[in-house]
């Protein structure tokens, strides 16, 4: 999602926290892991959209200037902090957390898909793809040919980066809609994962719960099912690693504890304060009272909690093992970025993790969907529940009050992409680049975070804008390929504004 | 017919109050009998689908400067569209093009303006609907300026099917518009087991209770409504999976002290300030903003010329004392 007709825009500088927070962080301990040798397995979702805007060299040139940025304000910090022993010394760790940021991308020819492919190629890391603008499954069954779009365009998508088929999906919000399978099928796509409901209340029961894949009635693609006791232990906001007290504090941002003159250059141009990442406190308890943040007591608390997190698995393990007669396999999905992002430590928690699993234990080892599927071709047929992992486990995050009114529009334009579809059927020149546009403006569309921001009530004006700019441009492509009509002008600049998928064949919807 | 029996027998020892309070709230007519007049189960449909494909996209002579701002309100259709929300409730949205309801106003006279606006949900399950095979069904009445809805089906597990109709005043039941058909989730473990992969009834408990991340011992029929209490659904965009910050009361204040120290020399000299070497900007000016916490500060700033030949030393001594 790129903006270039202005430097400053949300996703943007969504796409800047993420590679500085999260993406880099999880690439560092990826490289340590390997050259210390140690063998570790993750699955990862790097989704087309993300995919394009870490390959989008103007995104990458204003990573670059950003995070240039963030040099010279850390640099600052280390100067204005300098009678704050344990604030200069914070101020340096942000110094050379930026610095080695900057320097991994640029390791990376600033394209740091081509670092997450180097540890797929290793074996360690497998990367799944993800709807293509991800849209919500289950809300365009209606118009199950857009639903293949977004698989189709999100697979080939993938073969051009990775240079094979995905052999796994996650569905966008977990979203999963019985006969969807079918279209992953067709995509080549071997696995996707649902929420524990998805497989627990399938149809018949499954036999193993979620402690093990099972193959979709009729396409036989696998689903894999989220174990919810180790998500808890990550992810709840109450009992969850993440709130320890010696963690970092995410709220506490120098973008708005600090005087405005000094800090203005490193907010948003016009004057609102943002997070400029660079946090100073420990949670330190359920107060207001903030003191100041202690690496080596975080790094000791993370080595912890990774201890406490395997030695729950050993344990859930071996219960399961007993309980089902084989062994079990854990699934626990989080967001990217949990870790880093709003979990700080979260990439050192992994590492540890992934450490100790390799050298401290030999009861339980980390896998992949398709390893496992290699190892166990053999699971129970079932036919999955309608479900996903957004609020209250269905749809209602995506359908109510404050945004059911997208729908009688997205279903509209999607009727009329498989008519454009059928109907130009191997169109070349002005009106296959009109149609590909119309397939663009149709799949920005349908991204489920209009719906999700308008669910959340903040930020909707600009996912209004968004969703109504994508479908107009939408509809007047589809007047003037009907009428003959073509303005190329026009064409050409909504081609470079929504630029995504170059490669994109309009025929796949249908 | 024999699964739907199963199915329905299990249904009523499951959701025992809700298929009551279906009963009581629901129309039983079994098969839907429509009017005599209707020729077809949707009146007009298929001459509304060839003069849509014909007439909706005439030659476009608009001028093609500016773009429209606002989305359609119409798109000159007539379609109904249903979707699941949740095991237990269906969202739907129509459009009625404007020469439907004249022509059903022509048709109908009078008995237009008395009629009911009705939805009627067919329940479906394990049938292929032909307007007239309904389970069962049960009507709402939908005000005048919907053209959306939301429908409590109170069935999980089922299929069902919406008719946009009128109800005249003599009982008879007009379809305008259907919609496509959907199937509610189950809201609980399926009661189907496949003889293959059977497991015994406590075992799968058990495993079902732990797939929710609630231990080993917690009853099937809450492990559901206990998982949706805990949340744990995905953290989405916006929101964090870590606490906000408590505001303990709503009024506050913060109050905190940075000192500036500033000066100029020639512009090629070296400074210095508490030891530490300094940059100076071209025209041999500097500035300096340092957090001055609760103590006595005593900066000496030096300045050696480039020769090396001269130096001066001023020294600001700063106490900062909050009370």
């Amino acid at each position: 999602m790129r903006h270039p007709e202005h430097e400053n825009f949300l996703e943007e500088d969504w796409l800047y926290e993420a590679i500085t927070e999260t993406y880099v962080p999880l690439i560092s301990v990826f490289e340590g892991l390997v050259s210390d040798g140690i063998d570790f397995r993750i699955t990862m979702t790097l989704s087309p959209t993300l995919i394009s805007m870490l390959s989008d060299s103007l995104l990458q040139e204003r990573y670059l200037k950003h995070i240039n940025k963030l040099i010279e304000l850390s640099q600052k910090e280390m100067e204005r902090t300098r009678w704050q022993d344990s604030f200069r010394r914070l101020a340096e760790m942000y110094f050379n957390r930026f610095s080695h940021a900057r320097d991994t991308f640029q390791k990376y020819s600033c394209n740091l898909v081509l670092a997450f492919k180097k540890f797929q190629d290793l074996g360690k890391v497998e990367i799944i793809t993800c709807g293509a603008t991800h849209g919500f499954f289950p809300l365009m069954d209606v118009c199950r040919d857009s639903v293949r779009a977004q698989v189709k365009v999100a697979a080939d998508h993938y073969e051009g980066v990775f240079g094979r088929r995905p052999r796994g999906i996650w569905l966008p919000e977990c979203g999963f809609c019985p006969g969807h399978d079918e279209i992953l099928r067709e995509a080549q796509i071997r696995y996707f994962f649902t929420d524990s409901h998805g497989l627990l209340h399938g149809t018949p029961r499954p036999k193993y719960g979620v402690f093990a894949p099972v193959y979709c009635k009729g396409t036989g693609v696998a689903a894999f099912g989220r174990d919810l006791e180790s998500s808890k232990q990550v992810w709840s906001s109450i009992e969850g690693y993440p709130g320890d007290y010696n963690y970092r504090e995410f709220y506490r941002d120098i973008g708005f504890d600090l005087e405005f003159d000094y800090i203005k250059p490193y907010i948003h141009p016009d004057g609102v304060r943002i997070n400029t990442g660079i946090k100073y406190y420990r949670i330190t308890g359920t107060g207001n009272n903030k003191e100041p943040y202690v690496s080596e007591w975080a790094r000791d608390r993370a080595s912890e909690h990774a201890g406490n997190f395997m030695f729950n698995r050993q344990k859930q393990a071996n219960y399961l093992n007993d309980l089902m007669g084989k062994p079990p396999i854990i699934v626990s999905p989080y967001d990217a970025e949990l870790f880093g992002h709003w979990w700080y430590e979260g990439p050192m928690w992994l590492d540890f993790l992934f450490r100790k699993v390799a050298c401290d234990q030999n009861e339980i080892r980390m896998i992949t969907p398709s390893e496992y599927l290699e190892e166990n071709p053999r699971n129970q047929v079932i036919t999955p529940s309608l479900s996903s992992w957004g609020y209250k486990g269905y749809s209602e995050m995506w359908l109510q009050g404050t945004n059911d009114w997208i729908y009688r529009h997205l279903h509209v334009a999607s009727e009329r992409m498989s008519e454009l579809a059928r109907s130009y059927a191997g169109a070349q020149g002005l009106l296959r680049r009109a149609l590909n546009q119309a397939l663009r403006e149709l799949l920005l569309a349908q991204s489920s975070d209009w719906a999700f921001i308008l669910g959340t009530g903040t930020h909707t004006s600009y996912a209004v804008r968004r969703t109504k700019d994508h479908l107009l441009r939408f509809n007047r492509i589809y007047e003037d390929i009907k009428s003959n009509n073509i303005n190329e002008n026009w064409l050409s600049d909504i081609e470079y504004k929504d630029n995504l998928f170059p490669n994109i064949d309009y025929q796949v919807h249908q | 017919m024999k699964i739907f029996n199963r199915v329905k027998e299990k249904l009523k020892r499951i959701i025992p109050i809700k298929l009551g309070s279906l009963k009581t709230k629901k129309n039983k007519t079994f098969a839907a009998k429509p009017g005599a007049s209707l020729p077809k189960d949707i009146p007009g449909f298929q001459e509304t689908i060839a003069v849509n494909t014909k007439f909706s996209h005439p030659e476009n002579t608009r001028p093609r400067s500016s773009m429209p701002q606002d989305l359609p309100s119409r798109y000159d259709q007539d379609r109904m569209i249903l979707q699941v929300r949740d095991p237990r409730w269906l969202h739907t949205y129509w459009e009625l093009r404007d020469q439907t309801i004249e022509g059903l106003k022509v048709k109908l006279g009078d008995d237009f303006y008395r009629a009911k606006k009705i939805l009627r949900v067919y329940d479906v399950t394990n049938i292929i609907f032909n307007g007239f095979n309904a389970n069962s069904f049960f009507d709402i009445q939908y005000n005048d300026f919907a053209n959306s809805w939301y429908i409590d089906t109170a069935g999980p597990g089922r299929s069902w099917c919406v008719d946009l109709g009128l109800m005249l005043t003599d009982g008879r039941f007009i379809t305008i518009l259907r919609s496509n058909v959907v199937a509610t989730p189950l809201d609980g473990p399926s009661w189907i087991t496949d003889e293959e992969w059977m497991i015994p009834e406590d075992i799968f408990a058990r495993l079902y209770g732990m797939g929710f991340g609630l231990g080993r011992s917690s009853p099937v029929g809450r492990a559901w409504q206990e998982r949706m209490k805990q949340g744990l659904f995905s953290s989405g965009i916006s929101s964090s999976p870590v606490r906000k910050e408590v505001k303990e009361r709503s009024f506050w204040m913060k109050v905190d002290c940075e000192l500036i120290v500033y000066g100029a020399t020639q512009p090629d000299a070296k400074v210095t300030v508490q030891g530490q070497p300094i940059n100076l900007r071209p025209d041999g000016t500097f500035t300096l903003r340092y957090y001055l916490p609760d103590s006595k500060q005593v900066i000496p700033v030096k300045a050696i010329s480039a020769d090396k030949l001269e130096e001066r030393v001023i020294t600001p001594i700063v106490t900062r004392e909050t009370r």
